[in-house]
């Protein structure tokens, strides 16, 4: 039994799947479904390395507003009805806590460096957020988005040389995959909400940009990522069912995960450094 | 009379040269702070940091010492830095945020002020080391030692080896347990430079 749950596919992928699966078939008729993707990533923290926030570093900071945002957002989606503002404020306010989150490697750089970079980060960080976070109505789109960015900063951390930030992510890509395939199967939408939206949107941006900082992932592999909530907004018919339109829309953004992945592989080959 | 008092001063002038504290500094060519892990239950993957820095002062008649070094940590080599066919080498992963994370810590220090003697000869060594932003006690070993001066510069020179261990798991490093081990070996070879 250890030696199953120690395996990183295990860890990664298949019990985050799972519990994504479980949260969003039981917690949808709550109108809660949205914790499927905090349900996959708590699993994978989990069984990587555990719940520690001492001393706090990069890492633990992630994980730690991983776990706040859903909690955040199941009481937005309860508390009021959420106007067009509240995606760019809170994209702003994600950039911005960005800034506190990789503090510690910021200031070890230049200050010039430590400007560029770190405005460079909280502007990736904020687009991922601000832009997934405009998905909460739209289930499908939500989930596609959510699943394309988990997985491709997943494999793209493992390129990079980080297996705990390959599977937090890509635990966030299953959970996602859940999510949708629950829709796929039942042919119903079930809510994604602030709760689903702010919490994959976050944590891709900000595990991405922790990839960047700690591992050896190239910045251009952001910029590629970076468009995969707009390829989620991609015009397709509303006529079509609902799996129809979940395999369209993940084919979309997992082709653009697909290209950020190729690129890290071409750089830790030496081909474009 | 002077004579006397000059007589008496120089006699007294070695002892005290013994009895006060000395300052030594590591040389770095000399020095170097190697780890042992356990790999699959198979055998013993040896690593070591090409880059370290450090100071000790040791007094033999108060039998008091203290020592500190710094080892950077993105110097760590374990004999796999090409990436070959893989995405990244052994050695590259060691410095990623599963291990060493040495964009984050860029350094780890050992800092030791309770010295145990053999005599004049010191024997252990209780510090703290600080790893990835937690520290904790770590008792090294002096299993060799040796104090002579250069044999071409004339400086006096004390080496030897030192050795230790912990829990890599201690210090939040969890990644790879337990098929990379959680108990780590240390083996510290160093050679000092009298101030």
């Amino acid at each position: 039994m250890q030696d199953w749950l120690i395996h990183p596919v295990v860890q990664g992928a298949l019990l985050p799947f799972l519990a994504g699966l479980v949260a969003s078939a039981l917690l949808a008729p709550l109108r809660l479904a949205g914790l499927a993707a905090v349900a996959g990533f708590a699993t994978a923290v989990y069984l990587v390395v555990g719940f520690e926030f001492s001393p706090m570093t990069t890492i633990r900071k992630v994980m730690l507003l991983g776990l706040i945002a859903p909690v955040l957002g199941v009481a937005a989606d309860f508390a009021f009805k959420p106007k067009r503002a509240m995606a760019p404020l809170v994209a702003v306010a994600s950039g911005a806590l960005s800034v506190w989150v990789f503090l510690a490697v910021l200031t070890q750089k230049e200050l010039a460096d430590a400007l560029l970079i770190g405005g460079g980060i909280a502007a990736y960080v904020a687009w991922q957020v601000g832009f997934t976070l405009s998905l909460h109505e739209d289930s499908v789109r939500a989930g596609a988005a959510g699943l394309a960015l988990g997985m491709g900063t997943g494999v793209a951390a493992v390129f990079a040389a980080s297996a705990t930030l390959g599977l937090y992510a890509m635990a966030l890509g299953s959970a996602s995959g859940a999510f949708l395939l629950v829709q796929m199967l039942t042919g119903r939408r079930i809510l994604a909400g602030i709760a689903f939206t702010l919490t994959t949107g976050l944590l891709a941006g900000l595990l991405g940009a922790t990839t960047y900082h700690l591992a050896q992932l190239p910045w251009y592999v952001l910029a590629v990522m970076a468009p995969v909530p707009l390829l989620a907004r991609l015009p397709i018919p509303a006529k079509w069912p609902v799996w129809g339109q979940a395999v369209a829309l993940s084919g979309a953004t997992l082709t653009v995960s697909a290209v950020a992945c190729y690129l890290v592989w071409l750089s830790s080959r030496g081909i474009s450094e | 009379m002077k004579q006397i008092v000059a007589g008496l001063a120089f006699m007294l002038l070695p002892s005290a040269g013994v009895a006060s504290p000395e300052s030594y500094t590591f040389d770095p060519r000399h020095t170097f702070v190697h780890f042992g892990v356990d790999h699959n239950d198979f055998s013993t993957i040896w690593g070591r940091f090409d880059r370290s820095s450090g100071k000790f002062t040791i007094d033999r008649q108060a039998k008091t010492g203290t020592l500190e070094v710094v080892v950077e940590t993105a110097s760590v080599s374990t004999g796999d830095g090409v990436r070959g066919d893989r995405p990244r080498s052994r050695d590259e992963h060691l410095r990623s945020p599963d291990f060493f994370n040495s964009a984050e810590f860029p350094r780890m220090l050992y800092k030791a002020s309770t010295v145990k003697f053999n005599g004049e000869v010191p024997v252990e060594l209780q510090g703290q080391l600080t790893l990835l932003g937690v520290s904790r006690p770590v008792t090294l070993a002096v299993d060799r030692w040796k104090c002579a001066p250069h044999a071409v510069t004339k400086r006096m020179i004390c080496g030897g080896n030192a050795t230790g261990a912990l829990k890599r798991s201690e210090y939040g490093m969890k990644w790879g347990i337990p098929a990379t081990g959680d108990d780590v070996k240390i083996l510290v070879t160093f050679e000092a430079i009298k101030d």
